[in-house]
């Protein structure tokens, strides 16, 4: 997967993230957006791929898709009225969840950890229990840093 | 605490049927223990080994990997490796060694239906018309994944089996990538399909796992003949053990000696020195785990 | 209505019962296995057992966590279908060993056989895992029961919901990396964790709402989410379709196509339809649990699905009905007389509303004081502090576990010293460990509060809490005991003479007329120090350098030797010694071929000359000093 796909894979996320938790919006239809990022996800992963024999598929791709879907769910937390840093806390404690326990699968066949992204974020998530009011400013900060976790880690 | 009749009547029903289940434990097994007598022909186990040879999967993928160094577990030696190399250009797929194996490890016979099924206890099998058995891989995936530590990679480059140690968890021969686990579904003994040719390897109880140990009996032998004799006479370069002249038993019965066995970190074994100039391949599967059993083809 | 359920339950049961006797004697080779996968339908089983073992803490646990409302009664019968549904996943890894008498040697306690688990295994991790979900959902679930009497409790649930809400994922995140830690092709999958979590969820809710038909009424909640929860499904099928190209199209159907009728309202509001549904979802996930476990299914090397199978299906189902409506008819019987346990429910759909009311209170009560007010110090809420400190010890006990397994503790050595322990490797052992722990301490900070407290009530049953948990321990540590000290050692029955040897082995044969032509021009008994090397090298490993046996060794792998002490080798006799190390005896292997008759005589000579050192203390300083001489010898041997 070259830079660019990546980086607009990071670009979509925030598309997506912009649109969930409105006021008024219901259950069903946040519940929908989720679900089908994650199909989305999934397609762009496999098309961005380049290697459209995926029984030889780059082992680090396998949880892509669920890495853009914990992107997207901690982008989206800005957008919270009630509890945000909670939810904050809990997104990229799913995040972090979903990069350890992938990089322990792909560890035992034979692919490093990536450990400087799981410290990061996890860095950031203890980091985040102790934000007070979270301002606009913060909110961009934590944007900045959750992208460039994805782009650069 | 009251117990109404339902209840009396329900846990009597229980009881009733543990009894059951274990009455039917023991009559199997006095059932069992006539049969135990009986103890199989040779022929039987030639049989077996034509059978299995004609099931055999024909083809097998290889890539290119280079020569095996040292491993680089914890306890490691830095002396010896045993390990192997089959020379594709010299071997026919007779299968001699498949029935050598048998008799020197007292592989047992399997029942019929698993025959049908080609679950075969062989530790050695044809696979693309060549013997194939546990590659002994230095960063063996099955090591890894034993709860119990039975599968363990001694420092000699063996990846050993502790029967007694095994639960039968069966996890090694599932993560095993070419299936060279053989577990042993069924009581061989009380079966009356195993026989005890060599003494010097113990029957496998019925629950575990087992594979390939690169005779690790015989390299056992030479290593405490080796130090029983270093009283009389220890010249420096041989005062550490090496296991030369030690054979398996795959290697010893091939008739075109394309079974080559020996010690990849000694530069007088024979492993060494006849794979100098050839070209060394692994299975796929194994060639990024540090196989230490590879094949051989052509010359560099 | 619960009785007739119990009933059929029972009636799938029995036959049930049949089948695990007999897969448990006849052993893995009774259900369908495969050349490939070796594991089959008790593995299916335990997935998906553990999966529905998920919906009694998640949506009491989590819900309580987040803060969602959810009715005490839809909660209490979540969790204990959690404790039901594990009790199965339980039997099944189990009843699916090889050798199940050996099971405990997965438990990565040290025992006295020096042998200590492989921690590294993600079996090991699921023992872990499954061992601390069980009892802290027990524990949770007697806080619930007991909080209406005590209503000091109720302070403690919150706490062990956050403490719960991390390890329910935790546990079937594991239980994935069973099979993503492989080199299975059809298992790899980096994806698993959350996959597993998201299929565990799904069929735990399907469960839930099952339940609740059978109680008579319904949350709309869980309805709803049991919805979304079939459309992520989707998402990670289609990824798995993509990766790997095998696609399970039954369970496809079953949870991700059927469970979109809720759409019509006709199904939705009948409770036929509801529990149809819910009945889909399952058998879905149960076929997909299949279809992962199996992947030769399908393919001709595959064995049928025979009426094992078919009874441990049954046993599960049919024992689940039995306990569960069992348990359930029991507690409504005794105790909802007195209307106190389970809370009452009038079909409407409060866990929304009462959301709706919170949210819109919480809004306007921040609107009112300003945001200042409603800001928490991040770890000082009630919650928070209650957990700080057990958590706190439990991370270092974590930590403390990590550093030893891995050989980092500068005073204690490893267990390991031929495997590398990594990082990776025992990460996934720190969370249950620390839970474990840190419930520990909370159980014996409840029961220091309620002894503190004025009514005598809650201080006799602090007391009596205390008393069975005293029980308990002295039970456990006797268990252990045992396991430590390596339990009884019986004798197997397998012996090297049971096997008469007709065939001679040709190399045997070429040795024994060796020796014998050599045995004549040998002194009757050999140079001492040569013996002394021979004992060494041949024997020491489990005799010990000076004819004790060498006891950490010896119990890994054998039932216990014979010491070999002066009244016992009189007792043997010379010659039946010699026969002994010819042909073996019981765990003693046969050396015959292996050493010459010369050797022999010697060794056991030898013997009789430690035995005599043994039994005289005068002469125990040269022994001593020999034993150390020749240890340096037999050092670099390999076992």
């Amino acid at each position: 997967m070259t830079p660019l796909v990546n980086a607009l894979a990071c670009l979509v996320a925030l598309g997506v993230a912009s649109l969930l938790w409105k006021p008024k919006s219901s259950f069903y239809r946040n519940a929908a957006l989720l679900a089908g990022f994650l199909l989305f996800a999934c397609l762009y992963t496999y098309l961005g791929s380049e290697t459209f024999d995926l029984k030889y598929l780059e082992p680090q791709l396998e949880h892509y898709p669920l890495r853009m879907l914990m992107l997207c769910l901690c982008l989206s937390t800005t957008s919270l009225t009630l509890y945000r840093r909670r939810y904050l806390v809990l997104a990229q404690g799913l995040w972090c969840w979903v990069e350890l326990f992938g990089g322990i699968a792909l560890y035992y066949r034979g692919i490093d950890v990536a450990w400087v992204r799981i410290a990061a974020l996890a860095g950031i998530t203890l980091g985040s229990t102790f934000l007070s009011r979270i301002s606009k400013e913060m909110e961009f900060c934590l944007m900045v840093f959750w992208i460039a976790i994805w782009v650069f880690f | 605490m009251g117990m109404d009749r339902r209840e009396f009547i329900k846990s009597c029903s229980l009881v009733a049927v543990m009894g059951l289940l274990y009455g039917c434990r023991k009559s199997a097994v006095l059932g069992d223990i006539a049969s135990q007598l009986s103890v199989p022909e040779l022929k039987r186990f030639e049989d077996e080994v034509r059978l299995a040879m004609s099931q055999a999967k024909k083809t097998l993928d290889l890539v290119k990997v280079p020569t095996p160094c040292a491993l680089k577990i914890p306890g490691a030696s830095t002396l010896n490796r045993f390990g192997m190399a089959i020379d594709l250009d010299a071997c026919d797929g007779c299968g001699k060694c498949i029935l050598a194996c048998n008799l020197e490890n007292n592989v047992p016979l399997v029942p019929d239906e698993d025959a049908a099924r080609g679950r075969f206890m062989h530790w050695v099998e044809l696979r693309g018309n060549a013997p194939f058995m546990c590659a002994h891989c230095g960063n063996a995936p099955c090591e890894r994944v034993c709860p119990t530590g039975a599968a363990n990679h001694t420092p000699d480059g063996l990846s050993a089996m502790m029967y007694k140690r095994c639960t039968g968890s069966r996890f090694c021969g599932a993560n095993c990538p070419v299936q060279a686990r053989k577990f042993n579904f069924n009581d061989a003994q009380k079966l009356g399909l195993a026989r005890q040719f060599n003494r010097e390897v113990p029957l496998r109880d019925k629950g575990v796992m087992e594979k390939c140990s690169l005779c690790l009996h015989r390299l056992q032998n030479d290593r405490l003949a080796f130090k029983t004799k270093l009283s009389v006479a220890a010249t420096p370069e041989d005062a550490e053990w090496r296991g030369r002249g030690v054979k398996t038993a795959c290697a010893e019965a091939c008739p075109h000696k394309a079974i080559v066995f020996g010690n990849w970190l000694d530069e007088k074994s024979p492993l060494v020195q006849q794979t100098k100039d050839r070209i060394l391949y692994a299975p796929r599967e194994l060639a990024a785990l540090d196989p230490s059993v590879v094949f051989m083809r052509g010359s560099r | 209505m619960f009785r007739y359920l119990m009933l059929a339950g029972l009636a799938l049961f029995l036959p049930g019962l049949y089948a695990l006797g007999y897969s448990v004697y006849q052993g893995p080779s009774a259900w369908m296995v495969d050349s490939q996968t070796f594991w089959g339908t008790p593995i299916s089983l335990f997935v998906f057992w553990i999966g529905l073992a998920h919906a009694g803490t998640l949506l009491s646990a989590i819900f309580l966590a987040l803060g969602i409302k959810l009715d005490r009664r839809t909660a209490l019968i979540a969790e204990l279908s959690t404790l039901v549904c594990l009790v199965f996943a339980a039997i099944f890894p189990l009843m699916h060993l090889g050798v199940v008498k050996n099971f405990y040697m997965v438990v990565p306690l040290l025992d006295a056989r020096g042998g200590m688990a492989n921690v590294c295994s993600p079996l090991v991790w699921d023992f872990c895992c499954i061992a601390v979900y069980a009892l802290l959902s027990l524990f949770f679930f007697a806080i619930h029961l007991k909080s209406r009497e005590i209503p000091l409790l109720e302070k403690y649930r919150k706490p062990m919901a956050w403490l719960l809400f991390p390890l329910v994922l935790w546990v079937h995140t594991i239980v994935s990396l069973d099979f993503a830690t492989t080199f299975v092709p059809q298992w790899r999958g980096a994806f698993f964790p959350l996959y597993f979590i998201a299929g565990a969820i799904l069929s735990g809710l399907a469960l839930v709402n099952l339940l609740l038909c059978t109680e008579g009424y319904r949350v709309r909640l869980l309805e709803r989410l049991m919805l979304v929860g079939s459309w992520f499904m989707i998402g990670f099928w289609l990824w798995e379709f993509l990766t790997k190209g095998t696609f399970c199209t039954s369970a496809f159907i079953f949870a991700g196509v059927l469970p979109q009728l809720r759409i019509v309202s006709f199904v939705r509001e009948h409770r036929t339809g509801r529990i149809f549904l819910s009945l889909s979802v399952l058998l879905g996930l149960f076929l997909e649990r299949y279809f992962l476990v199996s992947p030769t299914q399908g393919s001709s090397s595959a064995a049928p699905f025979g009426w094992v199978d078919m009874g441990l299906v049954a046993l599960s189902v049919g024992g689940f009905m039995l306990l569960f409506f069992g348990a359930r008819r029991k507690l409504s019987l005794s105790m909802e007389s007195e209307g106190t346990y389970f809370g009452e429910v009038d079909g409407s759909d409060m866990a929304m509303v009462e959301e709706a009311a919170r949210e819109a209170e919480a809004l306007s009560r921040e609107k009112k004081r300003g945001i200042d007010l409603s800001y928490i110090q991040p770890w000082s809420s009630d919650e928070y502090k209650v957990l700080h400190l057990p958590l706190l010890v439990g991370f270092a006990a974590a930590l403390v576990f990590s550093l030893w397994v891995s050989a980092q503790l500068p005073f204690a050595a490893s267990p390991y010293e031929n495997i590398e322990v990594a990082f990776a490797n025992i990460v996934p052992l720190f969370y249950p460990i620390a839970a474990l722990i840190a419930a520990g301490e909370l159980l014996l900070a409840i029961l220091h509060h309620l002894r503190q407290s004025p009514d005598s009530a809650h201080v006799t049953f602090a007391r009596r809490i205390s008393t069975i948990f005293a029980a308990i321990l002295v039970v456990f540590a006797a268990v252990a005991g045992t396991f430590y000290a390596g339990g009884a050692s019986r004798a197997s029955a397998e012996s090297v003479e049971a096997s008469p040897l007709n065939v001679e082995n040709p190399i045997e044969k070429y040795i024994r007329e060796m020796s014998n032509e050599s045995a004549e021009s040998l002194p009757a008994t050999m140079d001492s120090a040569e013996i002394k090397l021979l004992w060494n090298a041949r024997c020491a490993k489990c005799h010990g350098v000076d004819g004790r046996f060498n006891e950490k060794f010896v119990r890994e792998y054998y039932p216990v030797p014979q010491k070999l002490d002066a009244a016992r080798i009189d007792s043997l006799g010379l010659d039946s010694l010699e026969k002994v190390v010819l042909d073996g005896r019981v765990n003693m292997s046969a050396f015959r071929g292996r050493l010459t008759e010369a050797e022999i005589r010697g060794l056991v000579a030898y013997m009789r000359h430690m035995a005599g050192d043994l039994s005289s203390s005068s002469a125990g300083d040269s022994a001593a000093v020999d034993s150390s001489a020749v240890d340096s010898a037999a050092a670099g041997e390999a076992p």
